[in-house]
């Protein structure tokens, strides 16, 4: 089960990756850059799996008594509810450089900035 | 029985899902995409919805809350992404012939 | 031959990811940090979400310098953005009555009912945290979106840079001065304990643990919303 999450988050890596290496628009790169995002975040969460695990909150469905050997790992659950803050303002940090370089060149194409190139 | 029902309308709703990315691939302008992409993610969300109600009865009040958020949200989100696409120009495919918007807003500055 | 190289470089990583997935087990038990963590939470801070109970007690340090890092982030985008307002003040606007159209009447009456809508569920995400799923940033999130829509409603709604600012820089605060107060009447910082842990799963149980993550939801909230009122045209 949670070999087919497993691989649908390296599958969503692979997505962005490719996006972000073929188009020449910004905001498409920007939209590539958090698609990975997003594909980690559901690698990590797959890989905290237990077999036949229920999520690590007590409530009727988890007793107290069989928490450690019925739930499922907490780490990376609270590792990835950070990360998808800090993702969000990632993003909005490039958004912000995406609209200062169209207002410095009026135009969206990557192609048009070369300064830094040799 | 009831796991047989809610089953079907889950297969549904994700037919329908997926007819609505298959509509955002194959359609020919910005407008057609939208509406495809709305319309049929709203329905499957829907049945998916109300699939799970009948595999857990206990839940259907909170299921219910939740469709009707979902209708509220979704159109009124669509609505607004065309409504500013339609205001910067984006270009409509050849085959479209009627454009409601420009003709009212035509007349309603004419008539001033 | 740019295309060759893309193709090479996606299919040399779609092989290695390949390779993880072959070599993957499913666990069938917890690994022993884990398990002490969801052994430990319940027993010593009386919070039936681990997660939470992780976040905001064992690893709450860790919380404190991501709040920092959107703090930073808030800044940065602040400070990429704001010169260009000058600007836009010199040279004329191009585009025709962009910034002072009002949005269509099925967005604005959407808005009126949706606002409240959110807002509750934001606050009842938030002071849910130690029961069931949710949690400060979660909240935080909500309630920014909440101000996004406010935003994209109606043109004349400036959100109050200097009462955000203010809220942000006092739940920051507090939040540090909090975990001072469990330096002195508990075991170490931020330590929860230092009010008294009640029953287990009740509204106000879990020693200091609410308060946190009240403190968290606001001051996410608004950093989140500041960085949404900068991108306003």
């Amino acid at each position: 089960m949670s070999n087919v999450v497993l691989a649908t988050g390296l599958v969503l890596i692979l997505i962005g990756l490719w996006g972000m290496l073929t188009h020449r628009n910004i905001l498409r790169i920007i939209i590539a850059f958090s698609l990975i995002g997003t594909g980690t975040h559901i690698v990590i969460v797959a890989i905290g799996y237990v077999t036949n695990g229920t999520a690590p909150i007590l409530d009727r469905a988890l007793t107290l008594s069989e928490a450690p050997s019925r739930a499922v790992d907490p780490i990376p659950s609270a590792l990835v509810v950070t990360a998808i803050v800090i993702g969000l303002a990632v993003t909005a940090v490039m958004l912000a450089y995406a609209i200062r370089l169209y207002e410095s060149k009026k135009t969206l194409s990557i192609d048009a900035f070369t300064e830094s190139k040799w | 029985m009831l796991e047989l029902i809610g089953s079907i309308l889950v297969l549904l709703g994700a037919i329908f899902h997926f007819s609505a990315g298959l509509g955002m691939l194959r359609m020919p302008d910005a407008y057609t995409r939208m509406q495809a992409g709305t319309k049929a993610s709203t329905l499957g969300n829907t049945l998916i919805l109300a699939g799970l109600g009948f595999y857990h009865p206990e839940w259907s009040l909170k299921l219910l809350i939740i469709i009707c958020f979902v209708l509220m949200t979704n159109p009124v989100s669509s609505h607004a992404l065309a409504r500013a696409a339609h205001i910067i120009q984006i270009p409509m495919t050849r085959k479209t012939t009627v454009d409601a918007l420009r003709d009212s807003q035509q007349r309603h500055r004419g008539g001033k | 031959m740019r295309r060759t190289f893309v193709v090479l470089v996606v299919a040399l990583f779609g092989l290695v990811f390949a390779s993880l997935v072959i070599a993957h087990n499913e666990r069938q038990s917890l690994r022993p940090l884990a398990e002490s963590y969801v052994e430990l939470v319940p027993e010593e801070l009386g919070a039936p979400n681990v997660i939470t109970g992780i976040l905001l007690t064992y690893r709450a340090f860790d919380t404190l310098g991501e709040v920092a890092v959107l703090f930073m982030v808030a800044a940065g985008v602040g400070l990429v953005l704001g010169a260009s307002d000058q600007q836009s003040r010199r040279s004329p606007r191009k585009v025709s009555g962009s910034s002072s159209r009002p949005s269509s009447e099925i967005v604005q009456s959407g808005a009126q009912i949706l606002v409240p809508l959110i807002s509750i569920f934001a606050a009842y995400i938030i002071m849910n945290g130690h029961r069931s799923a949710g949690g400060g940033f979660q909240g935080g999130a909500v309630i920014a979106s909440g101000v996004l829509l406010l935003v994209l409603a109606s043109t004349r709604y400036r959100v109050n840079l200097e009462f955000l600012s203010i809220t942000e820089s006092a739940a920051g605060v507090l939040f540090v001065l909090t975990g001072i107060a469990g330096l002195i009447f508990a075991g170490g910082f931020l330590d929860n304990r230092m009010l008294p842990l009640g029953q287990f799963g009740a509204f106000f149980s879990a020693g200091a643990i609410p308060i946190l993550s009240v403190l968290l939801g606001v001051k996410v909230g608004c950093e989140l919303s500041v960085i949404i009122d900068r991108f306003r045209a």
